[in-house]
């Protein structure tokens, strides 16, 4: 009973992986669809949320926080899906969005550089320099994406438990490793781990449903216990109140509602 | 009328920004005017020496002297000797209650600072509100209004007054003695509690101030949020043999995050009673607690965690008894070593042996993460712990509360010479005629040398943000006048105006320094608004003192807002919300300008 996040670079055989390691262990296997469920769930067009998982935030967008919105609406979806275990998500950030849960099994597959240059011209008839530019400018996207949301470097293999290069090592031999890591004692589901995803849900849940008015709120929840971080004096402290007070109705699982202002969001805040 | 000048763009560019800093508040209001005081001598709009003067003026000393002062009456417990003959001449009805408190800690503001007057009487108001039954939104807001009033007695009662006849000294005009507006102060203090008394029902939150003292706690909550005070309770549990079997460790703190329920005491195995543990302490197999908290999240943790409840306090009925320990609502004091820290970085269950329960701030009560918390002037917290060591947090200062057994740990023996130097001090201003300062630094000093506090308590006492916002605002007030600007500006303002009668004029001031000081602090107001008004009612053949004396009254008509340091000293513990005081202070404020134009005309005969 495990999550494995599967982050890897494109054209990286990733996909692959993933697909193999949620067939041979019986898992649900989740990525793109994510988008959908989140684009249908928030009315916000597939386009732009690929958009927003996919480009570092430009200068605009890091002072009108439509990113931010749209990585929690994704968060949220991607949550919710995962909350009842055995799934594989290969996908941008899983290892991110899913921080702090203990059952979960962050991967991350690099693959030879050259190897991925040779995969795309043939994939895409492209010329060796444009398939070397694409990938570069891809992986640098990725990159920096990472770096301005999370101030993380997703090639830092300090972030993951497993980090498996393509090469010498075959996609089976792969997959291999990868189910025998889910299986072992410590990934497996405990009590907490299983209430820490639940609280992590309910925290995205009410990130989601408050972003787009007050996108620098931190979120926490424990035990049903949620606690909203924002500034203090907070011109709209009254608004955030009076929707707080809304969603504490509408949202199952919600037992109190808190609102710090002035308190700055603890590291495990959404 | 003088053109206007690159030396008066310069210094209203100046008062601009100062405005600006003071409403943003991007930086502290005495950084705003230390940036003022080295700004003006560069841009060579005061001399180097006027840059400074303001902290040897006559209106810092007195302020350092009147703090002295007030610490020294604070220290010596008078304060606790005056109300309980106050309380007695009271009686039961809250009404007589509330008049006979407003008026003595008006008289005491009339002498000291009045945030320094609105603390010192805190814990004796949560007290007779218990006592009385009484809430304390009734009791609070006509108090902490007195105390500002109060301000408005004495020339020394506060600092927009001690600072006017520094700022009349530039125009050659007759400066105010210490009594001269004792009759405008107190018609201001009899109109402020004759509002509450005969307009409380419409004014005050919780309605009424029950004229016949039938007043009953239990009404007044109307709607709002419950303190922690009334709703938790204490529960005595224990857990099952088995507890930490096939379980991720329990902690102490783990409790109060999942179940908003704090642990007052818990037994370490075997059996060793272990009181206010600290947050990392585990829960063990096979023994006692005792928790504060809401019977609803006492029961969830019961269930969730496979607790048992007992019925009453067993094992525990000794340590959690009414006799020995309780709650206390304390109030976080203004200038506290607590302000800008977190309950973690205080550790009250280390240091103290008292367990916080619960916290609150403007309006929102907070159960959960405590610790992470950074505490502000104003903020409740309900501490639950044994009354003697309640007493030791009580006696490190930084908190407001009142204890069941007044103990005076104080310097009581001292209050005679505490009392003795006050009248001193008061002698010499009234009876000799000697200036203020050095007048009130003779009491100051006396106190020190009969050992009412020694030298470094004084030093300790001194408020230096006040210190440098007087004297860092006062090198603006000599460059507005000394540029012409001031003159400038009152000139194309009665232009605008046409002729007007004094009377209008006086009550235009008026308005005009209501507003500023709601938005800049009061003696920012007073320092920008006195050369202006001066020059102003010179122009229109005005008593100009009498327009100087209307700023510095006005400038305490601050009550529409929590802005004033007293309304956001009692904002927490009255549970007031910002419309109560728009709503109160409304009403105060306009009675506030009507009297004092009434009085002004009255006894000045303008």
């Amino acid at each position: 009973m495990a999550i494995i996040t599967i982050s890897r670079g494109s054209f990286s055989m990733g996909r692959l992986v993933a697909e193999k390691v949620a067939e041979r262990l019986g898992y649900d296997i989740i990525s793109r669809e994510i988008l959908l469920e989140a684009s249908r769930h928030f009315n916000i067009p597939e386009i732009k949320l690929e958009k927003a998982i996919h480009d570092a935030p430009g200068i605009l967008e890091r002072y009108r926080h439509t990113k931010q919105a749209y990585i929690a609406y994704i968060r949220s979806a991607l949550v919710e899906r995962v909350v009842n275990d055995n799934v594989v998500y290969h996908g941008l950030a899983g290892h991110l969005l899913l921080k702090g849960i203990g059952h979960v099994l962050k991967v991350r597959i690099n693959a030879d550089f050259e190897k991925r240059v040779a995969y795309v011209m043939n994939r895409d008839g492209l010329s060796e320099d444009e398939a070397r530019a694409r990938l570069v400018e891809d992986d640098n996207q990725r990159r920096k994406w990472t770096y301005e949301l999370y101030g993380h470097d997703p090639w830092d293999s300090a972030m993951y438990d497993l980090t498996i290069r393509i090469d010498r090592l075959s996609i089976e031999e792969a997959v291999g490793f990868i189910c025998k890591a889910a299986q072992s004692s410590g990934f497996t589901a405990s009590e907490r781990s299983k209430q820490n995803l639940k609280d992590l849900a309910l925290a995205c849940h009410v990130k989601a449903e408050l972003v787009a008015d007050f996108p620098n709120i931190g979120v926490t929840c424990e035990y049903g216990n949620v606690i909203v971080y924002c500034k203090a004096g907070d011109r709209g402290g009254a608004k955030l109140g009076r929707r707080l007070d809304e969603l504490k109705r509408k949202l199952a699982g919600i037992y109190s509602v808190e609102m710090h202002s002035g308190v700055p969001a603890p590291p495990d805040a959404v | 009328m003088e053109s206007l000048t690159m030396e008066m763009v310069l210094v209203m560019s100046m008062i601009g920004l100062a405005i600006f800093l003071f409403i943003v508040e991007w930086v502290r209001v005495d950084v705003v005017a230390i940036i003022m005081m080295v700004t003006l001598p560069l841009l060579h709009l005061v001399s180097p020496k006027e840059a400074f003067i303001g902290l040897s003026s006559n209106a810092v000393v007195s302020i350092i002297a009147v703090i002295i002062i007030g610490a020294g009456l604070d220290r010596t417990g008078i304060i606790n000797k005056l109300v309980a003959p106050v309380l007695r001449i009271a009686g039961n009805s809250a009404s007589r209650i509330i008049v006979a408190i407003s008026v003595t800690v008006a008289i005491i503001s009339s002498f000291m600072q009045n945030i320094g007057a609105a603390a010192l009487f805190l814990p004796a108001i949560q007290r007779i509100g218990e006592k009385q039954k009484i809430p304390l939104s009734r009791l609070l807001m006509p108090i902490g209004f007195s105390a500002i009033l109060g301000g408005t007695v004495t020339l020394v009662g506060s600092s927009p007054l001690i600072l006017l006849n520094d700022l009349l000294a530039p125009f050659g005009l007759e400066p105010f003695g210490l009594f001269d507006v004792t009759p405008i102060g107190l018609a201001l203090v009899a109109s402020g509690i004759g509002c509450f008394i005969l307009l409380g029902k419409f004014i005050l939150p919780g309605g009424d101030v029950n004229p016949e003292g039938e007043d009953n706690a239990e009404d007044d909550v109307g709607g709002k949020e419950k303190s922690a005070l009334e709703e938790d309770e204490y529960y005595e549990l224990s857990t099952p043999d088995d507890f930490t079997h096939y379980r991720d460790p329990l902690f102490v703190e783990d409790l109060r995050r999942r179940y908003l329920v704090t642990v007052l005491a818990i037994t370490e195995p075997p059996d060793f009673k272990v009181v206010s543990p600290p947050p990392d302490m585990e829960v063990r197999s096979g023994i006692d607690l005792v928790v504060c908290g809401r019977k609803k999240d006492v029961v969830r943790m019961v269930e969730n965690e496979g607790m048992i409840l007992k019925d009453r306090l067993e094992k525990y009925s000794d340590t959690i008894n009414p006799v020995k320990s309780g709650r206390v609502e304390a109030v976080v004091a203004p200038r506290s070593w607590l302000v800008g820290k977190t309950l973690k970085d205080v550790n009250l269950e280390g240091r103290f042996n008292v367990t916080p329960v619960s916290l609150y701030r403007h309006e929102e009560s907070y159960r959960a993460r405590l610790d992470d918390i950074t505490l502000q002037v104003g903020d409740v917290i309900t501490i639950h712990g044994a009354w003697k060591n309640l007493k030791n947090l009580q006696k490190e200062g930084g908190l407001l509360f009142g204890l069941p057994s007044d103990v005076d740990y104080m310097r009581p023996g001292k209050a005679a010479w505490a009392g003795a130097w006050l009248v001193v001090a008061l002698v010499m201003i009234m009876g000799f005629k000697i200036q203020l300062s050095v007048s009130l630094m003779t009491g100051a000093l006396g106190m020190i040398l009969t050992g009412v506090l020694t030298i470094d308590e004084a030093y300790q006492s001194v408020d230096w943000r006040t210190i440098f916002l007087l004297g860092g605002l006062i090198p603006l007030g000599i460059a507005t006048e000394k540029t012409g600007t001031a003159a400038w500006i009152a000139h194309t303002v009665l232009g605008l105006m046409g002729d007007v009668s004094p009377i209008v004029l006086l009550t235009v001031i008026g308005v005009l320094s209501t507003l500023f000081t709601l938005v800049i602090s009061n003696v920012g107001a007073t320092v920008l608004l006195v050369p202006l008004v001066v020059n102003m009612a010179m122009a229109a053949h005005t008593d100009p003192r009498m327009a100087a004396l209307v700023v510095g009254l006005a400038t305490s008509n601050s009550f529409m807002l929590p802005t004033h340091q007293v309304n956001a000293l009692y904002m927490g513990p009255g549970h007031y919300r910002t419309i109560d005081f728009i709503k109160a202070g409304a009403l105060i404020s306009i009675v506030f300008i009507v009297v004092m134009i009434a009085m002004i005309r009255l006894v000045y005969g303008v």
